[in-house]
């Protein structure tokens, strides 16, 4: 148990609680009650494996923070007490301190906002976790992650509004706010609390207005929607704040006051408008998982085309399946696969720890997706096998083991089927409300329209080489994948056209992320449409002329082409997305600093809490 | 759980496993915060926390306390005394016999060749009372130079300056009680949320109990000034216009207190003829606000049944720095807000032990506020002691930004440094550089090796740090408060009192004196010496027991008193001689190095909370150093917009004395003619500034200067930052 000291200051004290039954969002405080009664109360908490039940008199009931955004003064307390209390080394923060800013001098104002976890009624950290590590406590309501069952995929980071929940690079996992359930247990506010200097952050039972408090919003300039986790942090802001406010930080958002007095995000052209090439960046610590989905999907792609267009009965597709050729390209398929899988768990902090992240099928898209996949492949992989037998070289080598088609096509049909859901689940983990420039159907197309351009691509680059050596019909395949370039192209394009349409007037992140697109990646972008414009018109084109050596070459260049249009899009489409977290500050949270610092060689020194190179 | 998982997760909360508390006052600025270090089984610093019960802090501390327990363990400390004969030489090991033989025979060879005063002593506002005691006797005692002086002539010497022309002695009158009573308070050149978070947290507590009137005067929008009833964007440097149009407007509406004034007060006619020229109207062209809000702001303070001020750099650092404080105590005095409870003219001091130094560490005299100039306290020192009386000067020497142009001109020889580090603090930075070469010897004597001036030494003195040494400060409202020692100095590193009688005992006169050798024994000494009828200064009621059980006294605290006392001249008496305050009559000279054409910038300067004075501490600490690791510049986007400089790019910047490369923050914080760069960081912002002198205080004018902006190629930029940042 925390200790009280015998001269713990009267402020530090929690209040007695006066909360009514239900908080803002109309759900109940009390958290046995939120159960249905499903979780007794007075259960031990077991903080550092130790028994005993708090004093704590509200001990069942939701808290949340309380912060008077009219009373900071940014002075750090908040998060020094914090990082002090939990021992965190200069790059990690549960707490930050960032803020907006706006009007003309003398008529200035700064608004600091200093936040943390929010301990959301819908956490989707928790639902978002592969591994469980999160969970959703009835004591304080508070959400606990432990960093031991975590193997740092990041997920939670990319779905937390708020920049909660913090991937250390060096350790490989992520942590965050505990809440000071310690001291809460002992009737003791959360040490950032305690140590506020601007008597601007405060702690109870949720809706329960501090003393001396008139307020309790739920939102305030700079604060993401909190529709998305109805978070526990209620707002007094009553002085009046300029109709537009700027962040410090590289984020090229700005807020501005709607008719309904609320802000919301809009761009702040901070990188100029000039179009650029920006090359170089298009690479960035999310590689792997370009390299994943781009696998992955060309894998699916092909898989589908070339099984179930053998068993829709597709004579070129048939004719390619009894092939010599099959098994190869079924073993490409697979072993895209395997490297997508691969690349999936190098992106992972603790790559071998793997085998935890499919922990959480009930809630987390990313468990769905990475089951999905590995089932895809078990069974692609059987599909691969029990059609060697049938395969002319292997009859020839080592002789004649029978046929297994039943067997390869059950596996076949159940790689499908992973294979949709896999696909399905992958395009899920993106629909993330923070994350607005993902969070469009243009996700799906695009990745869905790559499975159809790269599987056709893959099929038929093997597919047509072979017909041509062994003779066969390969004028069919030679139309089939050329339509698939045409029909994969075309769908990605159509979605990137509405997406983008969208983005311009979505007055969110996706505004913004779409702002850079067109200005630092502005080149590479026009560059990229004009390769999926040219694919889809080439391929087109392709398909009415015959296959002449003149066709066939310009086919392969096509396909070249279509595999640099969809590298370049995926690693847009990672670089791009700007999230809706919290306004940072100057130096510390400012993302364009810590890329400078580590550019210049000023990470290389600790206390600049910079991490000199991410894993 | 409500989800997550059926089975239980362990909770791991980080326990630091401290088994044992230790109490000290916090090593930074001069609140004075009571801090509660934690040691763990091995005796290690893992924790701080504020003392619950203490009536600074009452447990709060800002985030530089909260990480003080890691002091301890910061790179750079010196472990061994180093020394060499040039300065191009590299530094070789020597043992303290060897370092200590050294200085005290160059500076008895140099005394004998060029005189006595061609030694001098620079020192600092960091050290123990007892330690500055101990170093004024060794150098007014033994050494016997009288170019002894401390840093705080950088900071606090305008309000020394100040506070002894208008009341006769220095020490602040005030206390941090009188935000709980006073009904308006006036903020000059203060950023309390910034610079003092505690002070600003105890105002902070006071307004959420009864809201009263919050005026700040500063030439930025700080968080103070936005958070003010009302803002008072001043010219820079033209307070005591300001200051004269309050009076002026008081004295014309009849707004004064006569009596207080009649009983009170010297030099009223005079004060009032001069204020006579300083109409609203005239005052609003000079110092930037407008007549009707000087009218407006002088009214509401007048009128208040209590008033106080409260001011920092804003006004100590000014080419007329005294002339403010003064100006500030003329508003005091003639509405009667003096000694009151609510009603005073309270410096915000800086360092721990600035107050400390100026009590107790004879640069600008004698111990205990005694002064070099009168005979009876040279006696009674020089009795005290066993010295010769005839052996302390009759008039106090050079202070400290004098000695570096009596370097130049060759008067001064040798120079003995002590936890200070003038080539980073000092205004002017080049010239300082050229005339520490040209020392015949130089001692630095710092907790830090890798403090900047150590480049241009001869002998490096490793000094004991905070928590490696037990002894006490004085706070900012005069209250006495101790630091326990919880930690073992690294290596070698000596407290300082021990170097300071150590060095004693290689001069005969030293060798005649006695030194104690424990810092409880020097506050014994303290004690008698600070005994005498109609002593202010008084400590002779205090132990370091007794000052640990009551969390700091407040001087006086006379022999016998149950504790200390809140407030000065409550009586209305004044330590003048005729025993009544002055009024002081005061014209605005324009001295200022103002903006032109050639340099279109006002050049600013001041702190961040995260850091502290040349970041040799807080610049190792990352969770400070974080928030500012690199230095950076407030200026406004409308002039960037004509200059061409974006956010976050790099500009450099040209005075007349030399460059800099910093970071540009765009904010509209500043006026359009303005740029604001924080202190801290070396070879920044004074490579730029000029420093005009304040001609009582001598103290620097680091806050008005002016600049221009040059482009400067971003990636050669990068490597300079980088390249200056050794920490």
């Amino acid at each position: 148990m925390w200790k009280v000291r015998d001269d713990e200051p009267g402020y530090a004290f929690l209040k007695e609680s006066t909360a009514p039954a239900v908080n803002y969002y109309e759900a109940p405080i009390d958290l046995i009650a939120r159960t249905g009664g499903a979780l007794p109360a007075g259960r031990e908490m077991f903080i550092n494996e130790e028994p005993g039940v708090g004093n704590n008199p509200n001990r069942n009931k939701q808290h949340a923070f309380h912060f008077t955004a009219d009373n900071c003064i940014g002075c750090h307390a908040c998060e020094a007490a914090c990082s002090e209390k939990n021992d965190n080394p200069a790059h990690i923060s549960f707490r930050s301190v960032g803020y907006v800013e706006g009007g003309t001098y003398p008529d200035f104002k700064r608004m600091n906002i200093s936040m943390a976890c929010n301990h959301c009624d819908d956490p989707v950290c928790l639902k978002g976790c592969p591994t469980r590590a999160y969970t959703k406590h009835v004591e304080y309501g508070a959400v606990l992650q432990d960093p031991e069952t975590c193997f740092g995929c990041g997920y939670c980071t990319w779905v937390c509004p708020y920049n909660a929940p913090q991937l250390d690079p060096i350790k490989g996992q992520v942590s965050k706010c505990n809440m000071c359930v310690d001291r809460l247990e002992v009737n003791l506010k959360p040490a950032c609390v305690s140590a506020c200097l601007g008597n601007a952050l405060n702690f109870g039972v949720v809706d329960d207005l501090p003393e001396n408090r008139e307020q309790a919003k739920v939102s305030i300039p700079g604060f993401p929607d909190p529709e998305i986790t109805h978070p526990n942090i209620r707002f007094q802001q009553i002085k009046n704040m300029p109709d537009e406010v700027t962040r410090t930080d590289g984020m090229a958002v700005k807020y501005h006051k709607g008719d309904d007095g609320q802000y919301r995000p809009v761009v702040d052209q901070k990188k100029g408008i000039d179009k650029k090439w920006s090359l170089s960046k298009l690479s960035s610590r999310e590689n792997p998982l370009v390299i994943f989905t781009l696998v992955s999907q060309t894998s699916i792609g092909a898989f589908f085309l070339a099984f179930w267009g053998a068993q829709f009965g597709v004579e070129s597709l048939q004719a390619l399946r009894d092939s010599i050729m099959y098994i190869p390209l079924m073993a490409a398929t697979v072993g895209l696969a395997g490297i997508g899988m691969l690349m999936s768990a190098t992106h992972l902090g603790k790559p071998w720890r793997f085998y935890r992240g499919f922990n959480n099928l009930r809630h987390s898209p990313v468990c769905r997706e990475g089951l999905g996949m590995l089932l895809y492949m078990v069974f692609a992989g059987i599909h691969l096998l029990a059609m060697l037998p049938s395969n002319q070289l292997f009859i020839q080598l080592i002789g004649d083991w029978g046929r297994f088609e039943i067997i390869a096509a059950v596996s076949g049909y159940l790689a499908l089927i992973a294979a949709v859901v896999g696909l399905y689940y992958m395009y899920r983990c993106y629909r993330i409300p923070a994350r607005p420039f993902w969070n469009h159907w243009q996700t799906a197309s695009s990745f869905f329209g790559t499975a159809i351009t790269l599987g056709s691509v893959l099929v038929g680059l093997v597919g047509v080489p072979t017909f041509m050596v062994i003779g066969g019909d390969f004028a069919q395949l030679f139309t089939i994948a050329l339509a698939g370039i045409v029909l994969g192209s075309a769908l990605e394009g159509l979605g990137l056209w509405r997406h983008a349409a969208a983005m311009d007037t979505a007055n969110n992140e996706g505004s913004v992320s779409h702002y850079i697109q067109c200005t630092v990646f502005g080149k590479s972008y026009v560059l990229r449409n004009a390769l999926l414009l040219l694919n889809v018109c080439a391929a087109g084109v392709l398909l009415t002329l015959a296959p002449t050596a003149l066709t066939i070459s310009a086919a392969l260049l096509l396909c070249l082409l279509a595999g640099v249009t969809a590298i370049i899009g995926r690693a847009l489409f990672y670089v791009l997305v700007i999230p809706t977290t919290m306004p940072g500050a100057f130096f510390w949270k400012n993302k364009d600093f810590e890329e400078h610092a580590r550019e210049i060689g000023l990470a290389n020194m600790p206390q600049v809490g910079v991490v000199a190179h991410a894993h | 759980m409500i989800f997550g998982r059926k089975n239980r997760k362990p909770i791991t909360i980080t326990d630091k496993k401290v088994v044992d508390w230790k109490y000290a006052v916090c090593g930074y600025c001069s609140t004075g915060c009571s801090i509660e270090v934690g040691l763990n089984a091995d005796g290690k610093p893992v924790a701080s926390r504020g003392k619950g019960n203490a009536p600074v802090n009452q447990g709060k501390l800002c985030i530089k306390g909260i990480f003080e327990h890691e002091l301890s363990g910061t790179a750079g400390r010196g472990v061994e005394p180093l020394m060499r004969n040039k300065i191009y030489d590299s530094f070789q090991p020597a043992s303290w016999d060897q370092a200590l033989d050294r200085t005290a025979a160059e500076f008895k060879r140099i005394q004998e060749k060029y005189g006595r005063d061609s030694i001098a002593v620079v020192s600092t506002g960091q050290l123990l009372t007892e330690e500055f005691y101990t170093l004024g006797k060794l150098v007014r005692g033994v050494i016997g130079t009288n170019n002894y002086d401390g840093n705080t002539t950088l900071c606090m010497a305008s309000a020394v300056s100040g506070y002894k022309r208008s009341f006769g002695a220095d020490g602040p009158p005030g206390c941090y009680d009188d935000f709980e009573s006073t009904h308006c308070l006036m903020a000059f050149g203060s950023n309390l949320p910034e610079q003092h978070p505690i002070i600003y947290w105890r105002l902070k507590e006071a307004l959420e109990k009864r809201k009263f009137p919050l005026i700040v005067v500063d030439p930025r929008v700080t968080m103070f000034a936005q958070f003010a009833d009302i803002h008072l964007p001043i010219t820079p440097g033209t307070d005591l216009v300001l200051l004269n149009a309050l009076a002026h407007v008081i004295l014309a509406e009849g707004l004064q207190d006569e009596s207080y004034i009649e009983a009170h007060c010297n030099g009223f006619e005079e004060l009032k003829a001069t204020v006579a020229k300083y109409d609203p109207v005239t005052a609003s062209r000079i110092c930037g606000i407008d007549a009707d809000m000087i009218k407006n702001v002088a009214r509401i303070y007048a009128k208040a049944p209590s008033a106080m001020s409260i001011w920092t750099m804003g006004i100590n650092q000014s080419t007329h720095g005294t002339d403010g404080v003064c100006g500030i105590n003329n508003l005091n005095l003639i509405t009667g807000n003096i000694g009151i409870p609510g009603g005073t003219s309270l410096s915000i001091t800086g360092q721990c032990n600035a107050m400390g130094t100026r009590e107790w560490s004879s640069c600008s005299g004698l111990p205990g506020y005694r002064m070099l100039e009168k005979q009876e306290h040279r006696d009674e020192v020089a009795k005290f002691w066993g010295v010769d009386a005839d052996f302390f000067p009759a008039k106090r020497g050079l202070q400290q930004t004098d000695i570096f142009p009596a370097i130049e001109s060759g008067e001064i020889k040798a120079l003995w440094i002590v936890a200070t580090n003038p080539l980073t603090s000092m205004p002017n930075q080049p010239r300082i550089k050229k005339a520490l070469e040209k020392l015949e010897f130089m001692v630095v004597q710092d907790g830090y090796k890798d403090c900047e001036t150590v480049n241009f030494a001869h002998v490096y003195l490793p000094g004991a740090l905070w928590g490696e040494k037990e002894g006490v400060q004085t706070n900012t409202e005069r209250r006495v408060n101790l630091v326990r020692k919880f930690v073992e100095p690294p290596g070698q590193a000596k407290p300082d009192h021990w170097v300071f009688s150590e060095l004693a005992k290689r001069f005969e006169r030293g060798q005649a004196m006695t030194f104690p050798e424990t810092t409880s024994e020097i506050f014994d000494e303290m004690k008698m010496l600070s005994k005498g009828a109609k002593r202010n200064l008084d400590i002779s009621g205090m132990s370091h027991d007794l000052i640990e059980a009551q969390r700091g006294i407040q001087w006086p605290m006379r022999e016998g008193e149950a504790t200390g006392n809140p407030r000065l001249y409550s009586d209305g008496i004044f330590p003048t001689p005729n025993g009544k305050a002055n009024l002081l009559a005061m014209d605005y000279i324009e001295d200022n190095e103002v903006p032109n054409e050639s340099y279109p910038f006002w050049l600013n300067s001041g702190r961040v909370v995260e850091h502290f004075h040349t970041r040799t501490k807080t610049g190792k600490i990352g969770n400070l150093n974080k928030f500012s690791p690199t230095p950076y510049m407030e200026m406004n986007p409308d002039s960037a917009r004509e200059q061409g400089v974006k956010h976050q790019s790099y500009v450099r910047l040209v005075s007349k004395r030399g460059d800099a490369v910093v970071m540009v923050q765009l904010t509209q914080r500043v006026p359009h003619n303005m740029v604001f760069i924080p202190m801290h960081y070396h070879d920044c912002v004074n490579r730029l500034s000029l420093g005009l002198l304040d001609p009582y205080s001598r103290q620097p004018a680091f806050k008005q200067c002016a600049v221009r902006i040059e482009q400067i190629d971003q990636k050669e930029a990068g490597r300079l930052n980088v390249e200056r940042r050794a920490f």
